[in-house]
């Protein structure tokens, strides 16, 4: 749930539950103070007519006697102890045809040691219209009122939540190889600023671990290299000493080899730190056809070691402007990648689709780490060629270029494949 | 032939000393900027090995005094940053060749001799070794005067033992001379073995007497 709905559906429950409640409380008040009032009406009306019905009875002058129509029932009666009571009718018709909601007053007295009673009715009909139409607008009012507060409410928030919105995009757009540094506007709310002001030192700090530990790789590899080059040529002078023993040679070769993988692994993280660096900036138009037939030429013997079978469907091409050592390098890691994991007499396909490309290979018949793959040093084979780097390099030249690189395991297939 | 390296670690440009002499070439060593510039302005070399991070000057510097002074020496950069933009500025300035550390020794030797016959034979130069004889400017190998048919890899492969002559070249090498970056590719040694093999059957079939000798496990050498 959103931050925004989260307040407001609060405030929704409450006032929705306050508006229920308050309707038929309000309803039944309203109509309470309207009997009262209608009580009094009548006793006043009583109290008003009594003096005209007595001087009617004394007078034998009932004949004569105006009763406001049909509102109005006066009568002798039995002798009673009933006494006066007010009371509603709800359906009204009690007295009359009128069917209508009223309120009587039944009243009972005696002139001249003979009983009478009195029955006073009012109707409640055009009040209750009234108090229908008064709840009807209260209602329309409070609904109105309700929806204009969500509104404002919706609508401020937002615009109060505004730069934490904004500071929370930023926030999934850093990149700390991208920007040195996330700042933001000054926003009007303090808790904001704060926020900002924290993800402004946060970031710096980020950039600067960053920068140093990129700054030490590359500093370490290439400082790394002289002592590379004097191990190296040191070993190539004790190849030319006599006389060497069968057991020195091997030792010498041992050694060369183990020189040869250590340059390999400096030259390749040297590589990393410039591709992240951004150091190849020279782009050209380039043929992926082109390149990868020149990379089969290159891998021939390697290939036919092996006997493997190529099958290379380039009905297609791929044109792409981008840095041709970078592309020589991507093609040429996955290309002998797919040479060295797999087995004598396996084989390799090439597909070349529009903006795609498709390098399976057959290999172990079980699929690699998809969450390592890509990884620093992660080694699938215990083979000693590989350095554990090639993927990442892979992965590093692809996401520079915003090409995806992608490993499924179809068919008993190795698949990597490259959509540019 | 004369050679200056300018060089500040001092154990490599021992190295480099030792493996030349054997190979017949005079060598010199500046360890600083100060040194190197007093050197190239007082003599001329056929061949400067230059450094470019040196401990107080950049070597570019020394490169772009030798050509204001209009020095002809030949000049190699060896460098411990392999970057595109030291290759382009290096070689624009009037570097011969650029070879970035770690490097075989065998293959400085072979880039020193190449700038040497570029520079002291206007690229035509024929090297001689008893009944064989390499044109390394029309890349034609012949044995006693009859020309012998050899793939490119081959020629490579013949010239750069020739040039490295009565050396081992360790297979390292080898496979990074024939096969370049892509040597770092693949830890397989075979195809060098093949190309040898092809090589030795060829110039045997011609005449020419055994030279390429394989030393144990290590490399090959062409002894004469």
């Amino acid at each position: 749930m959103q931050l925004l709905n989260k307040t407001i559906a609060s405030y929704f429950s409450f006032s929705a539950v306050l508006l229920l409640a308050a309707i038929p409380i309000f309803y039944f008040a309203l109509k309470t103070a309207l009997i009262d009032t209608a009580d009094e009406e009548l006793l006043a009306t009583k109290t008003r007519i009594m003096p005209q019905l007595r001087n009617a009875v004394v007078n034998h002058d009932q004949g004569n006697l105006y009763l406001y129509g049909y509102d109005i029932v006066f009568e002798k009666e039995q002798p009673t102890k009933n006494r006066d009571s007010m009371y509603s009718d709800e359906l009204g018709g009690l007295y009359s045809n009128k069917q209508s909601p009223s309120r009587l007053l039944a009243s009972h007295f005696t002139i001249n040691q003979e009983f009478y009673s009195l029955r006073i009715k009012t109707s409640l009909a055009d009040k209750l219209a009234l108090i229908k139409r008064i709840i009807l607008i209260l209602s329309l009012l409070l609904v109105a009122l309700l929806l204009g507060l969500l509104v404002i409410n919706r609508i401020l928030t937002k615009k109060i939540w505004q730069p934490f919105y904004t500071t929370l995009k930023r926030l999934q757009d850093y990149r700390v190889d991208k920007q040195p540094v996330l700042k933001s506007e000054p926003a009007s709310v303090k808790e904001f600023n704060d926020l900002n002001r924290a993800i402004e030192l946060l970031t710096e700090r980020n950039y600067q671990v960053y920068t140093s530990q990129k700054e030490f790789t590359e500093n370490a590899s290439h400082e790394m290299q002289s002592p590379l080059a004097v191990f190296q040529s040191k070993l190539e002078l004790l190849m030319q000493t006599k006389p060497l023993n069968e057991d020195q040679a091997a030792l010498i070769s041992d050694l060369a080899n183990a020189s040869k993988r250590m340059s390999r692994l400096n030259k390749s993280l040297i590589l990393l730190t410039k591709i992240e660096n951004n150091q190849f900036l020279k782009k050209e138009s380039l043929s992926v056809k082109d390149i990868l037939q020149k990379l089969l030429q290159q891998y021939e013997f390697q290939i036919g070691q092996q006997s493997i079978h190529i099958a290379f469907d380039d009905a297609m091409d791929i044109t792409l402007n981008a840095n041709k050592s970078l592309v020589e390098i991507l093609l040429g890691n996955l290309l002998s990648n797919a040479i060295r994991h797999n087995v004598s007499n396996g084989n390799i396909q090439i597909y070349l689709k529009e903006k795609e490309l498709v390098i399976q290979n057959s290999g172990k018949p079980s699929s690699l780490d998809t969450q390592k793959l890509f990884q620093r040093f992660q080694k699938n084979s215990p083979d000693a060629d590989s350095i554990g780097l090639g993927l990442e390099i892979a992965k590093k030249i692809c996401s520079l270029n915003h090409y995806s690189l992608e490993y499924r395991f179809i068919g008993l297939l190795h698949t990597f494949s490259v959509r540019f | 032939m004369k050679i200056l390296i300018i060089e500040d670690e001092e154990e490599l440009s021992k190295s480099i000393v030792a493996y030349l002499k054997a190979e017949t070439y005079s060598c010199e060593v500046a360890n600083n900027y100060k040194t190197a510039i007093e050197k190239t302005e007082s003599f001329d070399y056929d061949c400067i090995l230059l450094d470019i991070s040196l401990p107080d000057g950049n070597g570019l510097q020394v490169l772009k005094e030798l050509k204001a002074n209009n020095k002809t020496d030949g000049v190699i950069i060896i460098s411990a940053r392999d970057s595109m933009q030291d290759r382009i500025t290096g070689l624009n300035l009037g570097a011969d060749d650029y070879l970035p550390k770690p490097f075989h020794l065998p293959e400085l030797s072979a880039r020193i001799a190449a700038v040497i016959r570029r520079r002291k034979f206007d690229g035509s130069s024929i090297l001689t070794l008893n009944e064989l004889s390499i044109n390394t400017d029309a890349k034609a190998v012949t044995v006693l005067n009859k020309p012998v048919d050899l793939t490119r890899t081959e020629y490579d492969l013949l010239l750069y033992l020739a040039t490295n002559k009565n050396s081992v070249v360790s297979k390292n090498a080898i496979a990074e001379r024939i096969s370049g970056d892509e040597a770092e590719v693949f830890d397989n040694f075979d195809f060098i073995y093949a190309h040898i093999k092809n090589l030795k059957k060829k110039l045997a079939a011609s005449g020419c007497a055994d030279y390429i000798k394989a030393i144990y496990r290590m490399g090959y050498k062409f002894e004469i």
